[in-house]
């Protein structure tokens, strides 16, 4: 028997049949949404990694947002105006003190920081009570820490055992695992502490050495010193109302849109914020949409669909064009709801 | 290109084959929807670390074959996801004992191979490898996979004379059992 005629009785015993997907009933695609609903090493990749462009893009974005104005006007004219109100309710800005609730919020973070001269946070994201992660940069070399939920502890301590294996440390007084994914590219994972753990991640441009050497500046520090040492164009908590403001002011309000949703306990530099707050109006105008189409309401549909389009003129998105993708995803969801077509992905694509 | 629209890439473009992989090679069929279930979700985890496209499904065959390892060690799931799949798949993959005798002939050879040398043939078979890939799932050289495919063939070769000579069959590839979870 020749090697080619043993192969194929080996193939022939196959026991995979390839109809099978055909027969899974879309089980393939839900366990796809179960596994992207759970926390990541990046919580929110698709704004993540925009925002890392940002800080290079921003002087550039308010020139170029005056072009993409033009273009973007001459190529979609919505056919039917939305005629609502726009911006926030009025009086109920102003009702919390803003740097109480930041304090408040700063308390439930891990507020680890970096007590050496030079380390600026350059990216915010999450700052929810158990998901968040904020970024140090110094000459070019860059530490993220993440932090997660508890109870994902092990199972993330299990993943980077395929990474490396682990070196015990102690960071900011925390047991802690260092793991070795390059020769310039390392992480620490410290034990729960509270809700959250912590994982500490370099770019790929350090040393052993170096890294060692940072661990032992990283100091827990309290709510105050922590907010004082984010950088100015973070929204924090006590922001929020004021720069939703200014967001919303030409962004037409879905009915009985709940403010209080975008009191979302936490931090974000300007492209996560304007991302969460358009999002969250989007998202809520398209389930008005589809409660209108469910009910026959024709008109509240033409209402909802009028709204959707005007998004290509929301000054917001305009500017954040050039920083990221989240404006074009946002407009390619809203369009195609504006047309009857509600995808399947609009809330991963807009973290409804 | 997000890194989530490429996981949705990649989750597309390699589902197909992980499932097979992970068929080939459970005891039960429910429990190949736990090894794919784990190995996306280590890729999705590890989502800023995936390799460039055309490494990426032995990349995610090397991934399964560490979780196929922690399952045959009797190691718990990490998250209670892909109960659906489970279900589907219970239901819609048949009985392997009624499959026709030859078929059966041969993978009850497979099963009395070495673990390594059955790896080997059956990624040359199933998944239609060549040595070179196979030597980066298994993280070895690929003149050690020319080695093993060699004897494993030549193994089989006698086993297939063998069991068709002798009487009964054995249901599926593996060796080990694959305990089931409590639920």
């Amino acid at each position: 028997m020749t090697d080619e005629h043993l192969d194929r009785q080996v193939r022939d015993a196959d026991p995979y049949r390839p109809d099978l997907v055909a027969r899974l009933e879309g089980a393939e695609q839900h366990l796809l949404e179960e596994i992207m609903s759970t926390p990541k090493l990046a919580s929110v990749p698709l704004r993540r990694t925009l925002v890392r462009r940002l800080s290079a893009a921003v002087a550039a974005a308010a020139v170029i947002a005056v072009a993409v104005t033009a273009s973007t006007l001459v190529r979609r004219e919505p056919p039917e105006p939305y005629a609502g109100p726009v911006g926030l309710p009025g009086g109920s800005a102003g009702a919390i003190s803003g740097w109480e609730l930041d304090l408040k919020a700063a308390e439930n973070l891990p507020r680890l920081l970096i007590d050496q001269p030079g380390w600026k946070a350059t990216y915010v994201n999450g700052f929810d009570t158990e998901n968040g992660s904020i970024r140090f940069e110094k000459d070019g070399r860059g530490l993220e820490m993440t932090w997660y939920p508890d109870q994902y502890y092990q199972s993330y301590y299990d993943d980077r055992l395929d990474v490396s294996a682990p070196e015990a440390t102690t960071v900011a007084g925390r047991p802690a695992d260092i793991f070795t994914y390059s020769a310039s590219d390392f992480a620490v994972m410290l034990k729960a502490e509270g809700p959250t753990f912590v994982e500490m991640r370099t770019d790929a441009k350090w040393t052993r050495a170096a890294f060692d050497e940072i661990l032992t500046h990283i100091v827990k520090v309290d709510a105050e010193a922590f907010l004082k040492a984010l950088p100015p164009e973070i929204i924090t908590p006590g922001d929020v109302r004021g720069e939703a403001t200014k967001i919303l002011a030409d962004v037409p309000l879905p009915p009985n849109f709940d403010y209080a949703s975008l009191d979302n306990g936490g931090a974000n530099d300007p492209y996560q914020f304007a991302a969460a707050v358009t999002g969250r109006v989007t998202c809520d105008w398209i389930a008005e949409w589809k409660r209108a189409d469910k009910a026959g309401d024709k008109a509240a549909v033409k209402e909802a669909a009028a709204a959707l389009r005007t998004s290509h003129n929301w000054k917001v998105l305009k500017g954040m064009e050039e920083a990221g993708d989240y404006p074009e995803v946002l407009w390619e969801v809203a369009d195609k709801v504006a047309d009857g077509d509600v995808p399947d992905w609009y809330k991963d694509g807009l973290g409804c | 290109m997000s890194s989530e629209d490429r996981f949705r890439r990649v989750y597309a473009g390699n589902f197909d084959a992980l499932l097979a992989y992970a068929l080939r090679r459970v005891e039960q069929p429910e429990d190949a929807a736990d090894v794919v279930a784990e190995t996306f979700l280590v890729a999705w985890r590890r989502s800023r670390d995936l390799p460039p496209d055309d490494e990426i499904k032995l990349w995610l065959y090397g991934v399964a074959r560490r979780v196929l390892a922690n399952h045959h060690r009797g190691g718990t799931r990490r998250e209670r996801l892909g109960e659906r799949l489970r279900q589907r798949l219970s239901a819609v993959v048949t009985d392997p004992g009624r499959d026709v005798p030859q078929r059966l002939d041969v993978r009850a050879a497979l099963k009395r191979l070495p673990e390594t040398d059955r790896e080997v043939l059956m990624l040359t078979a199933w998944e239609g490898l060549q040595p070179r890939e196979i030597a980066e799932v298994l993280d070895v050289s690929p003149a050690a996979v020319r080695t093993r495919l060699t004897r494993a063939r030549t193994r089989l070769r006698e086993l297939v004379g063998d069991e068709r000579d002798a009487p009964g069959h054995v249901l599926d590839v593996l060796t080990v059992p694959v305990p089931k979870e409590a639920r």
